[in-house]
């Protein structure tokens, strides 16, 4: 076992590692929602799920994994503790990972069998002699130098400040070669120094607005401008009295030239002298600095060792309040430090491959930046291609709703060939996509009682998702009225409408598609344009207030729908393309998918597709998680973020 | 040298040394933390010298009222974790007057003041806790309701000072 | 020789509540299942994070138990069967409980690493929500009870428990017990989804088994505290009382663990909102009618 902790086998290490393989705790990568949305039960076979890759000691790999977290996954798995192990099911080569302990076929009996495997594993190789650490590339860290002052000045090698004279203070960041581009961020910070951040954020926080942040304690602005927040004391008198140097942050030192300071490596200032304050320091320091003043006119000026040190606050007194005075506030109106919190790629709660970076101001959210690492800048195959590997490749698009894409490919070739299907086909595929719905609907539920702490919610939701999944049309009709219950009962939940009303909310405009759209009053919804669904008859639901709580009961009314619908056509059949020959044509196709309307338009020549382009209803809405996190409390934010059921596979950029 | 003496100088020493850690530490939570085990120290000498409700009490405030101090400095002083390896200290004449003086005046105090025979009778903690609720509720009433008055008021009055009237936030 | 007594039926107990936990959060009832994590995670690395704050983030585990074995001293399990009948007990039990803010504060601070530091500093802001819900209705209780000694409150219960005789205290008491042991709604600092662990993420190994271990002894110090205010401690017909008190606590940890697990998460701003504008007022009023009650009913 490639994860062995050192060690050899004696009694004590054998009754533990015979503990660890009846206590296997599982990190799942990409997401626990991948594995639902395959079929396959985590729980069923034995295996807890953690929140943390710390708790964990099965890394639990689904499903193929896309390049773009293939770091992220090492990163991951160097944070689990030892002994550990990797189980994959289904998937490719998972380099600069290590070869995995058990491997499987992406089935319910593939998982069971491969658990079986690892529990052997680890009750007879936890602990091994000879140990190997684990490398990456991504793990190595590299040491620059920055100033405490002016975080923007990062060097390789010890040294001093330009802009200040301050000595470099070490600090270690991610990645040697990794600098400058997209590198997913590990779950914690590599350079977690949010100790040492206040320091350089303090600053920081100027950005934009007040340039004179960062420049004060420059030697050469120290006359001139009079809006310093900082209280240099500025312009020193050009009068007989001889300059004396001091430190900004060091008052006590002072000296009679210009220099570094001792303790910082500061450049030293000079120290006005008697009245030579604007008018605007005095404003800056309020009553102390004016007891300043009234000392310097008594006592003369030139002394320094005397009354000025004793009495008030000297000249250089770092005031907080007047550092924070013009800085960007949150929403409850206190100013705090920033820190920057990567919500990486596999955090509980969010879904999988959905990088998050927060600014986070206290506890609230200041800036967001999201980026999806298993969205495809390029969702199409390679032209040419036949029908058939067009639509198997769109369905693997998106794990989370293949059937819709399916769908999707399928009337797309067929309008371009200029073809139909039958009517009753028509209805089996309506069913196919409904009952698909049903399932994204119902494990959207399951990750919201994840993220929101109720396991009530998350179990039964996971549960019926996995019924759902494969069920034929009489399944589906007896599971109806317990999944209807279990749909009332949630919307009574006590406490449910406290957590989510208000959060989130979005105001009806075009970017907007699918169930968020639906939730903010918009009725915009492609299949209230499809004959077929008209038949059976389907009406489009909206409501009203569009927050994270219309969301929820939105998507709560379409599972019902759904359901009703499916009953209404009764068959439910596999999706396979029509055979279209060797036509030739352009046609569009539009499918409502569980996220929103889904746009395909492609050009066949001679049966094979030469050109394609689609649109995704989840590429808009990933610029929805500015609005709708900014400014919110972080558990508040990150809810309003789940509340737009982001499939970071569809995005394309 | 009974038992008691020897607790009590083991954590009187306690006390003066977390107090010493408060500024000789560059971290403000550490800081923070020591004041607050000085105070536990302290506290835990009432208990020693049979005060019981007043170890208690002391133990059981100071704890939290320091947590709340150490997140304050967190929320507003630079480099909180005293990675930085500032020197963060200011006003260190001023201070060091002001202690010097403090302590001179404290000592003053214990050794000039009258503080009446020493009582070798001492009542239990029941009899304790009975007494000091009935002089809290009898003579010593108003000057502690009033006390209790004005502190909500201050609280009241620091936390609307504190939030900023902004316009469109919804709390 | 009692310090022994209670330590088992404290490990016995918290074992218990262990597995009723696991059974709660799993859905499976695994009686090994404590044991085996335990052994296990004795056996896993204990990692260290990048640049922490070496003694907080030791000490955080310690402090969290330390609290947790303090304030079971003063809990008794049967007359006779308590650690140290201090006369300020119930206030001893606060005091004891303080502490549990200092750990997590520590256990916070410690690892240097975003997530910890804010289920640190959200439990801080829980406290000022629980801490007041705390205190007053033990000032309730000892009210009727004429004393602070936590025998006596036992004691004074023998006619009427206190659960009956003032029910709202009791509410108030268990929901603030819950934001204390941080069990869900109220699991803010270790938010699953929220913070993908919290304050307890960076710790594994042994620390990780010191801090479970705490965890589990203040869950039972509160359910015995609840017991002892409001259920009438050892009090009861036929049985012993050790087996009382046993029941009673096992049934009210219970409860503690599961009942929070159906709702979802309470928002931090509405929990401090709910505690100040509304728990305070009712704590007050229960004073005011418990206070009304002892001086007109002789009971």
């Amino acid at each position: 076992m490639r994860g062995a902790r050192h060690g050899t086998m004696n009694a004590l290490q054998r009754i533990a590692a015979a503990a660890m393989s009846r206590d296997l705790c599982g990190f799942v990568v990409p997401g626990a929602e991948i594995a639902r949305a395959v079929g396959i039960d985590l729980g069923d076979a034995g295996l807890r799920l953690s929140t943390t890759p710390r708790h964990a000691n099965v890394l639990v790999v689904i499903g193929r994994l896309p390049a773009g977290l293939l770091d992220a996954a090492s990163v991951v798995y160097a944070q689990m503790p030892r002994p550990r192990a990797i189980l994959t099911l289904g998937t490719n080569d998972i380099s600069p990972l290590p070869v995995p302990d058990a491997t499987g076929p992406l089935t319910q009996a593939g998982l069971e069998a491969a658990i079986a495997d690892i529990r052997r594993i680890f009750a007879m190789a936890a602990f091994q002699p000879d140990v190997e650490n684990f490398e990456a590339p991504t793990l190595e860290t590299s040491t620059e130098y920055t100033c405490p002052m002016h975080p923007e000045v990062v060097q390789e090698a010890p040294g001093n400040c330009p802009k200040c004279g301050m000595t470099l203070v070490e600090r270690e960041t991610a990645g040697s070669a990794h600098r400058g581009h997209a590198v997913p961020e590990q779950k914690r910070e590599v350079a977690a120094q949010k100790h040492s951040k206040p320091v350089a954020v303090c600053h920081d926080r100027s950005k934009g607005g007040h340039s004179a942040d960062g420049d004060n304690h420059e030697q050469h602005k120290t006359h001139g401008s009079g809006h310093k927040q900082h209280h240099m004391r500025a312009k020193p008198d050009s009068t007989e009295a001889p300059l004396q140097y001091t430190c900004p942050m060091h008052p006590e030192v002072v000296s009679d030239e210009a220099g570094s300071c001792p303790k910082c490596g500061m450049h030293l200032v000079p120290v006005a002298e008697a009245g030579g304050h604007s008018g605007h320091d005095h404003k800056a320091h309020g009553k102390a600095h004016d007891e300043h003043s009234t000392d310097n006119h008594r006592g003369g000026h030139g002394g320094h060792g005397g009354s000025e040190r004793v009495e008030g606050v000297e000249a250089h007194f770092m005031s907080m309040v007047d550092l924070t005075r013009d800085m960007p506030a949150s929403a409850d109106g206190l100013k705090m430090e920033w820190i920057d919190v990567p919500f990486g790629p596999f955090f509980p709660g969010l879904p999988g491959g959905l990088q998050l970076k927060l600014t986070l101001d206290g506890d609230a959210v200041a800036t967001t930046s999201a980026d999806s690492l298993v969205g495809s800048s390029d969702p199409l195959p390679a032209n040419p291609s036949s029908p058939i590997e067009f639509v198997d490749h769109l369905a693997a698009l998106s794990p989370l709703s293949p059937v819709a894409y399916r769908l999707l490919a399928c009337l797309a070739l067929e309008k371009a060939a200029g073809q139909s299907v039958a009517p009753d086909i028509a209805r089996a595929r309506l069913a196919v996509v409904e009952r698909e719905r049903v399932a994204s609907h119902l494990g959207w539920l399951a990750v919201f009682g994840a993220q929101s702490g109720s396991s009530w919610i998350e179990k039964r939701a996971a549960a019926f998702q996995l019924k759902v999944q494969g069920a034929a049309a009489t399944d589906v009709t007896t599971l109806k009225p317990k999944i209807s219950t279990f749909l009332a009962k949630l919307q009574r939940t006590p406490l449910l409408a406290a957590r989510l009303s208000g959060i989130g909310q979005l105001l009806a405009n075009d970017t907007l598609s699918g169930p968020v759209a639906r939730a903010s009053g918009m009725a915009s919804d492609t299949r209230s344009d499809d004959p077929v669904y008209a038949e059976i008859g389907f009406s489009v639901l909206t409501m009203t207030d569009g927050d994270a709580l219309a969301r929820l009961v939105q998507r709560c009314n379409e599972i019902t729908q759904s359901l009703d619908l499916i009953s209404a056509v009764g068959t439910v059949a596999r999706l396979e393309p029509h055979s279209i020959g060797a036509a030739s044509g352009t046609g569009e196709a539009v499918v409502e998918t569980p996220r929103g309307a889904a746009r395909l338009s492609l050009t066949l020549h001679k049966g094979k597709v030469i050109a394609a382009d689609i649109k995704t209803p989840t590429t808009a809405h990933l610029a929805l998680i500015g609005d709708v996190a900014e400014g919110q409390e972080l558990g508040d934010a990150l809810t309003g973020i789940g509340s737009l059921d982001i499939s970071p596979w569809e995005v394309t950029s | 040298m009974t038992p008691q003496m020897i607790f009590l100088m083991f954590f009187g020493g306690a006390a003066v040394w977390f107090g010493i850690v408060v500024f000789r530490t560059l971290s403000m939570v550490r800081s923070a933390l020591a004041l607050l085990f000085s105070q536990t120290a302290v506290g835990v000498m009432f208990l020693l010298m049979q005060a019981e409700f007043l170890g208690v009490l002391q133990i059981m405030m100071m704890a939290t009222e320091m947590s709340v101090m150490a997140i304050f400095m967190v929320m507003f002083m630079m480099d909180p974790g005293g990675m930085g390896a500032m020197d963060m200290t200011h006003q260190k004449r001023l201070s060091l007057w002001a202690g010097g003086i403090g302590f001179v005046a404290a000592l003053a105090v214990i050794w000039l003041a009258d503080w009446g025979p020493a009582n070798l009778q001492i009542p239990d903690a029941t009899e304790q806790t009975a007494e000091l609720g009935r002089e809290l509720l009898g003579r010593s009433m108003f000057i502690f309701e009033s006390a209790a008055l004005m502190i909500l008021t201050a609280m009241v009055a620091a936390t609307m000072v504190a939030i900023h009237p902004s316009e469109g936030r919804k709390r | 020789m009692t310090v022994l007594i209670v330590l088992v039926a404290l490990a016995v107990g918290a074992y218990l509540v262990a597995v009723l936990e696991s059974w709660a959060v799993h859905g499976r009832l695994e009686p090994a299942r404590p044991a085996i994590s335990a052994l296990a995670l004795l056996g896993r690395e204990s990692l260290l994070a990048r640049t922490p704050d070496r003694l907080f983030f030791e000490a955080g585990p310690v402090v969290l138990l330390l609290a947790g074995l303090l304030a079971v001293a003063v809990i008794p399990l049967a007359p006779g069967l308590i650690v140290t009948d201090l006369a300020t007990g119930a206030l001893f039990l606060n005091a004891a409980l303080a502490y549990v803010l200092v750990a997590l504060i520590m256990a916070g601070w410690g690892p240097n690493g975003a997530y910890a530091m804010i289920g640190g500093w959200r439990f801080l802001g829980q406290f000022v929500a629980y801490a007041m819900l705390i205190v007053m209705p033990i000032t309730a209780v000892a009210m009727r009870a004429e004393s602070l000694s936590t025998v006596d409150i036992v004691t004074s219960q023998s006619t009427l428990w206190n659960i009956a005789y003032q029910p709202l205290g009791f509410v108030l008491f268990v929901a603030a017990a819950m934001g204390l042991c941080w069990l869900p709604p109220l699991d803010l600092p270790t938010a699953r989804g929220d913070l993908a662990g919290g304050i307890e993420a960076e710790y594994t190994g042994a620390r990780l088994a010191v801090l479970r271990l705490a965890r589990m002894v203040l869950i039972m110090a509160l359910a015995g505290a609840t017991v002892t205010f409001y259920l009438g401690g050892w009090l009861g017909p036929w049985l012993p009382a050790w087996a009382w008190s046993a029941i009673k606590i096992f049934f009210v940890a219970g409860l503690m663990v599961s009942v929070g697990r159906l709702v979802p998460r309470v928002r931090e701003a509405q929990y401090l909102e709910i505690s100040w504008k509304l728990g305070i007022p009712l704590a007050l009023a229960n004073i005011f009618l418990v206070g009304v009650i002892t001086l007109v009913v002789p009971i």
